[in-house]
């Protein structure tokens, strides 16, 4: 007869579950005897609420009056959730989670309580991508939380939520969250498609899960965005994305995506639209700004002397007339300076952080150029362009922008503006061959899409912008009448 | 071989498109030095030399659509091997080859040179049509929907060098255009001749049409596209006749980028610079979708696979590029080249179109 499966007798089920937990000393065993019945009970202590054990189920358990049978204790027993089982594995995996499990030796099935017992943290503000004004709330690791929240922001009986579970060794719960009437089938059943088809071992986060599903991982640029906002994450579904939500993961993931999307924050959507769009393109433009200046710098001071006017060419040379290293040199020495202070600052406790800041920026800068290290003026534009990029509301994207400096710098430094264009063309092609979901990732420019200009690169009134993005191909895509949106009834003053 | 084409939806894209494929590669390599060559031909009247060219280059642009409107989802090596047979309509298709070959390899050598002449002149020959050549390789292997969108983001990317063109305007002298009217005809036909190899580029029309989603809509955008590129042509010419005085102009090579050299900003001393550097990004555009229609046809005549003769074709061009030394033979090649564009593109579909109405009414007869 196979050996781990019910029924078995006291001591062999006894025996079997305890080489299933390796002699752990957490699992604990009890074993009752009520009107001549043996009872036995096993659980995980610090897996389950104790004093809910002790008041729901061994209370009434003990005080029967006639001997318990597995139907009775299912229905008798007043705590909702309740299984039976009939396997040894089963039966450990369920006290892993938080159940006790209730057996009578000899009966063919064991009946498991779920009595779970989490450590969560609370609702925190959020860290990464905070806002000035709005929502405040982040993600928390929990998926049940998190779930709640969606739950909470979008309470329509249309929005789905599938379960998947993914990782041949740990098993991570992973729930997909549409709007069944907006989102498009395809998209969802590509993004299912993707996870379901992983063969890994643990998906360890949301963004290891988003690296592994991306369409391209060559790519610098990231494909889905990873956010830790839950009105952002509601906000995208509504418009007719997917999420997908990691348990244990404090961030979810929203797909299809475009460049544009990543430079968009929903605090434009809170501020006035003029506001609103002003940041925006004032972002766009802080891109275009860290990408090219130091590049520019580098090719103009090597090669090109002729396109810096006088006035600034007779500064520029003073401030030079120091440093002994080639421009790029100076740069990159520069650059890695301000990359040495982002990574120390991010991995230093806050405290400290707020010191190094100080040191290493204003302290390590001045004496840099007190010694003929480096330029002023190389300074300013390094720092303008890191502070450019910061001004990404993904951190990914940022970050991604301040990496493809580094060869740009280089480039500009062999062959000047040729490099420079020819770096800029290449990432223009690479941004081309993008897709996000198998949705074009340059949209809405190309394939151009004018609807889509409305609430991408800029922001216009609610009003006006009553459009779902058409990249997503939405299955509806008006949010709203334009013009019943924009009338204004005042009262009448009769 | 099929005349029609089957094309997946997926690789097809609107007609609106062809407003920016046809427009970003007939603007290329021969609006740099465009001015001088007109102007050579017909003085001061170059301007009618241009609007004679531009109302041909409508016919053609109409013709060509009339042509392609007889068939299905035909490109034009499908349509030579059904009128002219398979043999010569194979050995038509290898003379489009060779064309693209060759229109590649003069807008690659002609840009690498300009290069050199203005902002770089140690920049070795290898390097910049290895940067060309690659760049060509990588958004081709994107597919055709790159291809477009490389079309329509480069166009995006550098029209706006258009406005800087107004600071040159205001020193302008209207004198040198006057006598007006004083050209031959010949001389005026010389001049719109001339013109050809700036506007190259039309025949992309017979290679991406089946492509187009939307054909019924094809024309507005090709013609708008055709005029917008004739109006861009008067512009420089019109400027560089107003701004260099006639002997400058005779001597000055690259007539529109030299206008450049008097922009300058409170942040950038010389725009020229920067305009030469960002001509790469119009370049592009012009190798990308040459290409493509080159590798496309090889494909349709002999089946090649789509890889293996992109990276032959452009180890060949880079070889090339390498080999050919001298401005003597860079303009040897821009001449023919010339010449065999306004043969191929400009007298040819009006060959055609008369056969193909003839072999379709043929065969209709034949078949009741």
């Amino acid at each position: 007869m196979d050996q781990s499966t019910l029924p078995l007798q006291i001591d062999s089920y006894l025996d079997r579950l305890k080489q299933r937990f390796n002699e752990s000393p957490d699992l604990i065993q009890k074993v009752f005897h009520i009107k001549g019945q043996e009872v036995v009970i096993h659980f995980i202590s610090y897996q389950i609420k104790k004093d809910r054990l002790e008041r729901e189920l061994l209370e009434p358990l003990t005080k029967s009056e006639k001997p318990w049978s597995v139907h009775d204790l299912q229905n008798k027993i007043p705590l909702a959730s309740s299984q039976t089982v009939s396997s040894i594995e089963k039966i450990a995996e369920l006290i892993i989670h938080g159940n006790v499990v209730v057996y009578f030796p000899g009966e063919k099935e064991a009946v498991a309580f779920l009595l779970p017992q989490q450590q969560v943290r609370a609702l925190e503000r959020a860290e990464t991508e905070s806002l000035v004004f709005g929502p405040q709330i982040a993600f928390t690791e929990s998926l049940v939380t998190n779930l709640n929240i969606i739950r909470w922001r979008l309470d329509v009986d249309d929005l789905v939520v599938e379960k998947l579970i993914v990782g041949e060794r740990i098993k991570s719960e992973i729930r997909i969250v549409y709007l069944k009437s907006i989102a498009n089938d395809e998209n969802v059943d590509t993004m299912r498609q993707r996870i379901k088809d992983l063969k890994v071992a643990e998906v360890e986060d949301t963004s290891v899960l988003g690296q592994l599903i991306e369409d391209s991982s060559s790519s610098i640029f990231p494909q889905l965005i990873n956010t830790e906002l839950p009105d952002r994450f509601c906000n995208s579904i509504s418009k007719g994305r997917v999420g997908v939500l990691v348990d244990k993961s404090p961030t979810a993931l929203i797909g299809p995506m475009t460049l544009f999307s990543f430079f968009e924050s929903t605090e434009d959507l809170y501020m006035r639209w003029n506001m609103g769009t002003f940041i925006r393109l004032l972002r766009f433009i802080a891109m275009a700004f860290s990408i090219i200046l130091t590049p520019m710098y580098v090719a103009a001071l090597t090669y090109h002397y002729e396109i810096i006017p006088t006035s600034l060419l007779v500064s520029l040379g003073q401030s030079r007339a120091m440093v002994p290293f080639p421009p790029v040199l100076e740069a990159l020495l520069l650059e890695m300076l301000i990359e040495l202070l982002r990574e120390a600052g991010a991995r230093l406790p806050t405290k400290v952080g707020q010191t190094m800041g100080i040191v290493g920026g204003i302290v390590l800068g001045q004496a840099a150029v007190k010694a003929g290290f480096t330029s002023n003026i190389l300074i300013i534009i390094i720092a303008l362009s890191a502070l450019a990029s910061f001004t990404a509301p993904s951190y990914l994207m940022g970050t991604a922008i301040r990496i493809i400096r580094f060869p740009m710098i280089i480039l500009a430094g062999a062959w000047g503006l040729i490099g420079i264009m020819f770096a800029l063309s290449f990432i223009v092609i690479h941004l081309l061959k993008q897709k996000s979901l198998g949705r074009p990732y340059l949209a809405p420019i190309y394939p151009f899409q004018w609807k889509d200009i409305n609430d991408s690169l800029i922001r216009l009134p609610f009003q006006k912008n009553n459009a779902r993005p058409l990249n997503v191909m939405p299955k509806d895509t008006e949010r709203h009448d334009p013009n019943k949106a924009a009338e204004k009834k005042d009262v009448d003053p009769s | 071989m099929n005349t029609n084409l089957i094309i997946k939806p997926d690789k097809t894209v609107e007609a609106f498109y062809l407003f920016f494929i046809v427009h970003t590669l007939q603007i290329g390599a021969g609006l740099m030095g465009v001015p001088r060559v007109i102007f050579i031909e017909s003085g001061t009247d170059s301007w009618i030399a241009i609007l004679l060219a531009g109302i041909y280059l409508h016919f053609v642009a109409w013709i060509m659509i009339l042509i392609l409107r007889k068939y299905d989802n035909a490109d034009i090596i499908g349509i030579q091997c059904d009128v002219f047979g398979r043999w010569l309509g194979k050995t038509m298709g290898i003379v489009y080859v060779i064309y693209f070959f060759f229109i590649l390899l003069s807008v690659i050598k002609n840009y690498i040179e300009v290069v050199q002449v203005f902002i770089f002149p140690e920049i070795p020959v290898w390097l910049m049509s290895g940067f060309l050549l690659s760049l060509m390789i990588y958004a081709l292997l994107g597919g055709f929907r790159v291809v477009v969108g490389t079309s329509f983001i480069f166009f995006l990317l550098t029209i706006w060098i258009v406005i800087t063109i107004s600071k040159p305007i205001t020193y302008m002298d209207w004198d040198h255009f006057t006598p007006i009217f004083q050209t031959g005809t010949l001389d005026q036909l010389k001049g719109a001749y001339k013109t050809a190899y700036s506007v190259l580029g039309l025949e992309i029309l017979f290679f991406v049409y089946p492509y187009i989603k939307n054909k019924q809509k094809v024309a507005l955008p090709v013609h708008a596209g055709l005029a917008f590129t004739t109006f861009l042509i008067l512009l420089v010419t019109v400027v560089s006749i107003g701004y260099f005085s006639p002997e400058q102009l005779k001597q000055t090579v690259w007539a529109t980028l030299s206008l450049f050299k008097i922009i300058s900003y409170p942040i950038v001393e010389r725009f020229d610079f920067i305009a030469i550097a960002l001509w790469m990004m119009v370049i592009i555009p012009n190798i990308v979708l040459f290409g493509w229609a080159l590798i496309q046809s090889l494909k349709r005549l002999f089946q090649l696979p789509e890889k293996s003769s992109l990276y032959v074709v452009a180890i060949l061009l880079f070889l090339a590029s390498i080999l050919i030394e001298y401005r003597v033979h860079i303009n040897q090649l821009t001449d023919w080249t010339s010449s065999l564009g306004f043969w191929l593109v400009f007298v040819y579909p009006v060959i055609l179109y008369p056969i193909v109405l003839i072999r379709k009414r043929f065969r209709k007869e034949n078949t009741p």
